[in-house]
């Protein structure tokens, strides 16, 4: 029987098709957060009052913040799901080495990071609307975007998302390496936070919020979070490279 | 040409070794056999061949490449196990559609014939299988992937002995249809002994034997009469087995190269020398004391 040739980066396509159709199920979970997220979105993610002379007003905020914030945690968890032993293991029912699973991995959480920031945008309006019909709301003021914010929005939350999703996956792929990072990361999580809280001055996390928060320049952004992310993923993928599946 | 060219392989987990210096290469197109008691190193072995697990030392080279985290490996090989995962998103139907994708020689017609044939139900998953149904699953997916280094790990664990019987066949026509390398790991050697070509006997990690099923068949004699006049027998000898069967009767397996006299000898004495089959040579070779299981039960 002769020898077959396959070139890897037919393989990779074929793995990510395979992905797209097997976890199926993680567009589920997309679905039911982001309609929590609305449910917790309704009262208005930010509110103030005031009166003057005669005049008492409330106001209320309604943004796709709290939406965007748990499409954030649902990637980081959705990465960490698919670097578990069960997913690995499936890769390799079929044709494939480590390198192509994580490149085809890396490519799946793209697609639903790009899919859930596109979502963010329209379920903020499907909430928005609701609010409109649900809440006796006597004036409403609706920022109009120009293509080029809605483009920028878009991108950065899609960006946002992805971020979170490679920070995820290259947690998933250390506790796989060595359950030991089970306790490590958290720990250096909450103790980032309890520091924070001690000392008074948040420093640890706030300034890894401010290193992407207060960039100005779009670009500059996109380049920050590119960087970041395929340093987490590179990390990543040189990790699993020596990993041996199905011990 | 060599499919498979092991030399003085070896691995290591922590301190135990689980595969010591093996030695030994496999032929292509050859039905292989790996024979070896429970937790011998059979699984660890197919496994390292597989590309899956990495080796400690020695060489391996599978294609002539390394199968660790190997492409070109990985395309041509197929290792099918009890624990093999399929996604739970699809179907079986959808997982024999995916293989197909993967797999060159796939022949489709084939894996939905078996498919048919063992009457599975498209629509299911392959979670909700019974181990049995797993197994033939499985099976159907590593016969219709043609591959050229196919490897099955206990293949038939779980499955009815119709099943079975069915399995060995479907394996024989497609070998015979579509000759590639096949290693078939099982502890029951009876069952396959007319499907192998050659067996390889490993025992606690190192490599025991290996020989071409014809060659294992005469490896051995068996010598049974009284205790005395085997054990006067087998004096200058080194058997491989002795067993006490009964009031003053022994049963002594030995190498098959006694010279006709000695042969003559043995007759003379009211020894009764017997063929020993493939089966029990392999478990007189890997049995771990000379005694066997009545040792731990004699008293005294």
């Amino acid at each position: 029987m002769y020898l077959a040739e396959v070139k890897a980066w037919d393989i990779v396509k074929k793995q990510y098709r395979y992905k797209l159709k097997s976890y199926f199920g993680v567009f589920t979970s997309l679905i039911v957060i982001q309609m929590l997220a609305i449910l917790f979105s309704f009262n208005g993610t930010g509110s103030g009052s005031g009166s003057s002379n005669s005049i008492q007003y409330d106001f209320y905020y309604y943004t796709s913040d709290i939406i965007l914030i748990f499409m954030m945690i649902w990637a980081f968890i959705t990465a960490i799901i698919i670097t578990t032993r069960a997913y690995r293991y499936d890769d390799f029912s079929f044709v494939t080495n480590r390198a192509i699973s994580v490149v085809s991995n890396i490519l799946f959480l793209l697609s639903a990071s790009i899919f859930a920031g596109i979502t963010v945008y329209l379920s903020t309006h499907l909430f928005q609307i609701l609010a409109f019909y649900f809440k006796d709301n006597y004036s409403i003021i609706v920022d109009s975007l120009t293509v080029t914010e809605f483009v920028m929005g878009m991108i950065t939350s899609i960006l946002y998302i992805f971020l979170f999703a490679s920070a995820g996956y290259l947690v998933g792929i250390l506790i796989q390496l060595h359950k030991g990072f089970l306790l490590i990361i958290p720990t250096i999580l909450f103790g980032g936070l309890i520091l924070d809280g001690i000392g008074g001055d948040s420093r640890v996390i706030v300034n890894v919020t401010m290193f992407f928060g207060e960039e100005t320049s779009f670009i500059l952004f996109i380049c920050k979070i590119v960087i970041v992310s395929s340093f987490l993923l590179l990390t990543s993928l040189g990790i699993s490279n020596r990993m041996e599946v199905r011990k | 040409m060599n499919v498979v060219v092991c030399h003085e392989l070896t691995k290591q987990y922590g301190r135990s070794k689980a595969i010591q210096n093996m030695t030994f290469q496999i032929a292509e197109n050859k039905i292989t056999g790996l024979i070896g008691r429970n937790g011998a190193g059979k699984t660890t072995l197919l496994k390292i061949i597989a590309g899956y697990l990495h080796h400690s030392a020695g060489d391996i080279q599978v294609f002539s490449e390394n199968p660790f985290n190997n492409l070109k490996v990985a395309a041509n090989t197929i290792f099918i196990d009890n624990e093999m995962s399929f996604s739970q998103g699809l179907t079986l139907k959808e997982l024999l559609e995916t293989a197909g994708s993967f797999y060159p020689n796939w022949n489709h017609d084939l894996a939905m014939k078996l498919f048919d044939y063992f009457s599975f139900n498209p629509n299911q998953y392959h979670g909700n299988l019974s181990k049995g149904m797993k197994s033939t699953f499985n099976m159907i997916v590593g016969l219709a992937a043609r591959c050229p280094l196919t490897i099955m790990d206990e293949p038939t664990s779980g499955m009815d002995s119709a099943t079975r019987k069915d399995f060995y066949r479907a394996l024989l026509k497609e070998y015979i249809a579509y000759p590639r390398t096949i290693i078939l790991s099982s502890h029951l050697l009876d069952e396959v002994e007319d499907l192998l070509e050659e067996v390889l006997l490993i025992k606690s990690g190192e490599k025991c034997l290996h020989l071409s099923i014809d060659q294992l068949k005469e490896y051995a004699i068996g010598v049974r009469g009284k205790t005395v006049n085997v054990e006067k027998w087998t004096e200058k000898m080194e058997p491989i087995s002795v067993q006490e069967i009964g009031a003053n009767m022994s049963y002594a397996v030995i190498r098959n190269d006694r010279s006709i006299k000695e042969l003559e000898d043995a007759r003379q004495l009211g020894l009764e020398v017997t063929p020993v089959s493939a089966e029990d040579i392999c478990s007189y070779l890997t049995s771990k004391t000379k005694g066997g299981i009545d040792h731990v039960f004699s008293r005294g």
